[in-house]
């Protein structure tokens, strides 16, 4: 089976791998992959014929791609010979939907990326602070629910308490990938489209324009060196106690109530200074479920049901509840089941609000675009993002984003673009009109 | 008859041995069976990709598009038309030239004072060559640490030494992130030029400072007289190899500001690899790629054919 290299690999090679090789004899053999190999090495292995993997952890937004291409192979029938209906009842609506492409069952969704906010207690409860906000805003000290409430409140924090602590903080550092989860979301949630009918970037607009003046204002009112900060360095801004609030991966809640810590192989995070300090809040608008991973069976498996009863159980409620438990692992809660769980809840003493946040979350929550091209997609808006954080002018950003992304489009086929994009928007958290809450299938605890 | 005998013998024992019609051939190309192992590895593991290469630059070779069609010059036309690629070119060349310089120059003096004995000199030089067997990806991991806001101590020491607070982003504003990442380099590769070019010193004959010394010649006119035209080969040596290498320029920047802000940091080799293997690109890569050594052969003849014109005087 196909895995990323590093910590996510753990779970298979000391976890999960060894217990299905416990219950059914079957050994399994963990090839560690960078992310885009992920992609390239399970393209490449299908052209050369050579059934070198049986299990494939991908992104979703392949998934069309890895369909087309016969690199992956559907589950539907595999799924009505062997699965308990109530196991895919359990999926959290947003990610339940996530492997479907063109009626089909690609996978199973394994693991909820949703992005959500963390923000300091102790700073939005302290007396002082609510006063002087109060005075200057004629408005309670809340986790904001706007971007331009988001930026105004940590400019506050930032003017009250630097250099000791900052109001917020991003990983913006290019190729990082906050810029495009961030920018993504952001427009998304103030009206923009994608796509028009035509299937031309939608990206230079007001709503583009207004997503990057709304990030040019949070940036000037976070830590110095915002611009240069990748996703585990934001972190140890944060567990060191010197930002007030980020917005980011689910890891962010475990690590900042030392859960995560705990394991050695996961010891390069600074010790948390914020423990028993942190709040959770929904990501004003609508949060990003950045990424995710699917594990899909690769067509040219030798062994196709083995691979499809591993991935079954891995992904299974109990199984897979406590694949996300481990705290070095990076797998995060999805099953409406985990969001519950008792066990869960146990943790640390916040996992209970944790888990519920991150349902809420979902709930609300955006699809990354699941359509062939996405990685330039997503290229085009770090590289337009990391050009305006150095001076340049949005407008003409977001047109060289934009004439890119036609170029994506045209190089890709403009009608087979449009009929993924149309399959994409069938899928709920697509869009801020078509969310899981909006569709009436919001998921209370 | 006895005598005729004997003489027919001594004929044939000094006569070759008579071999069978393979065994003749495989006697006459005894010296092409010895060097074709090699030759077909080289074939394999060089030609053959190479060949493939071409071909690929030539096709649809695209993990998103299926097939594998006839394009023509389109990936090439691609290439050369994308304003991001030629601005990497421009930017490896500038980056590359300027790098070079700056170490060659550092080298040369670090060679100069190194050249004589003094106590100390072993420890020292061990020191001053252990960039160069660092990971480049560990120079750029480090340097990002030292450089790297809010984390870094570089802003704090300056602001110290100045007096005034230095707020520089030395990895997202211009000038200074490619002052970085020259600074990243020259640090690695200064030694390689010092190593080089103190071997040069080395080699020069020291009877030639003595006369020059009985003659009354200063040292700045000895090292215009004597160094400079017996290290002249041994100086486009080391600027040759450095420059070959630097044109490929990589991994600092992947590690240190990932082509950002937007593409200022693209070099040639970091945008072959955004298309080949960020965007899955694969023939329009392998097109860029094929330009790139066209290029580079480029500089590569110039250089070699001015190395092998250069003799000591």
């Amino acid at each position: 089976m196909t895995y990323e290299a590093g910590l996510q690999a753990l779970d298979p090679r000391n976890f999960s791998g060894p217990m299905w090789e416990q219950l059914t004899g079957m050994k399994s053999n963990v090839v560690e992959l960078s992310n885009p190999d992920q992609y390239s090495k399970a393209v490449a292995e299908h052209i050369a014929g050579s059934g070198a993997y049986d299990v494939l952890d991908i992104s979703p937004a392949w998934t069309p791609s890895l369909a087309d291409g016969g690199v992956i192979a559907p589950l539907d029938d595999y799924i009505a010979k062997y699965m308990n209906p109530a196991d895919l009842e359990d999926y959290h609506p947003l990610y339940k939907a996530l492997p479907t492409y063109k009626g089909k069952i690609w996978g199973f969704f394994d693991d909820g990326d949703m992005f959500a906010l963390y923000y300091r207690k102790d700073i939005f409860e302290d007396p002082k602070m609510v006063e002087a906000y109060q005075a200057k805003f004629n408005a309670k000290l809340a986790p904001p629910k706007t971007w331009e409430e988001y930026a105004q409140i940590a400019q506050f924090i930032t003017d009250q308490m630097a250099p000791n602590v900052y109001g917020a903080g991003h990983f913006r550092k290019a190729g990082s990938p906050g810029n495009q989860f961030d920018f993504l979301q952001q427009y998304r949630a103030n009206g923009g489209k994608l796509f028009g009918d035509d299937m031309k970037a939608g990206l230079a607009s007001d709503a583009g324009v207004k997503t990057l003046q709304n990030m040019i204002a949070a940036n000037a009112a976070s830590i110095p060196g915002n611009n240069e900060l990748d996703a585990v360095s934001l972190w140890a801004a944060f567990l060191t106690g010197k930002v007030a609030m980020i917005y980011s991966w689910p890891p962010s809640g475990r690590m900042a109530a030392n859960y995560s810590q705990s394991a050695t192989a996961i010891n390069f995070i600074p010790q948390s200074q914020i423990a028993g300090k942190v709040g959770y809040a929904v990501v004003p608008g609508n949060p990003e479920h950045a990424t995710g991973y699917n594990k899909a069976l690769s067509a040219d498996s030798a062994n196709p049901e083995a691979a499809y009863l591993f991935m079954q159980w891995a992904c299974s409620p109990p199984v897979s509840l406590a694949r996300c438990m481990l705290p070095y692992a990076l797998r995060d809660p999805y099953r409406i089941s985990h969001f519950k769980s008792e066990l869960y809840g146990a943790l640390f003493p916040s996992a209970k609000e944790y888990l519920s946040n991150l349902n809420n979350s979902a709930n609300v929550g955006l699809l990354d675009p699941i359509m062939p091209g996405a990685q330039d997609y997503f290229l085009s808006i770090d590289r337009m993002c990391t050009a305006v954080w150095a001076g340049a002018d949005s407008k003409a950003s977001l047109e060289t984003a934009a004439a890119e992304w036609n170029e994506t489009t045209d190089r890709l086929g403009v009608d087979s673009q449009k009929a993924f994009y149309t399959e994409f928007l069938k899928l709920p958290g697509a869009t801020a009109d078509n969310t899981v809450e909006k569709l009436g299938m919001a998921v209370t605890l | 008859m006895q005598h005729t005998a004997t003489i027919s013998r001594l004929k044939a024992a000094g006569a070759p041995p008579r071999l069978s019609g393979f065994a003749q051939w495989a006697d006459r190309h005894f010296k092409w069976l010895l060097v074709a192992p090699a030759v077909l590895l080289i074939l394999a593991l060089s030609v053959y990709p190479l060949l493939f290469s071409l071909v690929v630059s030539f096709i649809n070779y695209d993990f998103q598009v299926p097939g594998h069609a006839f394009v023509g010059l389109k990936n090439f036309e691609r290439v050369v038309f994308d304003p991001v690629a030629r601005w990497s070119l421009l930017l490896t060349a500038w980056l590359s030239g300027i790098s070079v310089a700056i170490e060659f120059v550092l080298g040369l003096l670090v060679a100069l004072t190194m050249v004589r004995s003094f106590p100390g000199r072993g420890v020292i030089m061990s020191i001053l060559i252990v960039p160069l067997f660092i990971s480049p990806v560990i120079v750029g991991q480090a340097w990002t640490l030292l450089l790297q806001r809010p984390f870094g101590p570089t802003n704090y020491i300056l602001t110290q030494l100045l007096g005034q607070e230095v707020t520089i982003g030395w990895m997202t504003e211009s000038p200074w992130l490619y002052v970085s990442l020259i600074v990243a380099d020259v640090w690695q590769w200064t030694p390689f030029m010092f190593v080089i070019l103190l071997a040069g010193l080395t080699a020069i004959p020291p009877n030639l400072y003595e006369a020059a010394e009985l003659d009354g010649v200063n040292a700045w006119q000895a090292f215009w007289a004597i160094t400079l035209p017996h290290l002249a080969p041994m100086m486009l040596l080391a600027l040759t190899f450095r420059l070959l290498d630097a044109i490929r320029m990589f991994d600092t920047i992947f590690i240190m500001t990932g082509g950002g802000p937007g593409t200022r940091t693209y070099t040639a080799s970091y945008y072959l690899y955004t298309v080949g293997f960020t965007q899955f690109h694969l023939s329009q890569a392998t097109a860029g790629s094929w330009l790139f050594l066209v290029f580079t052969a480029l500089v590569v003849m110039l250089l070699v054919r001015r190395l092998l014109k250069t003799e000591p005087v």
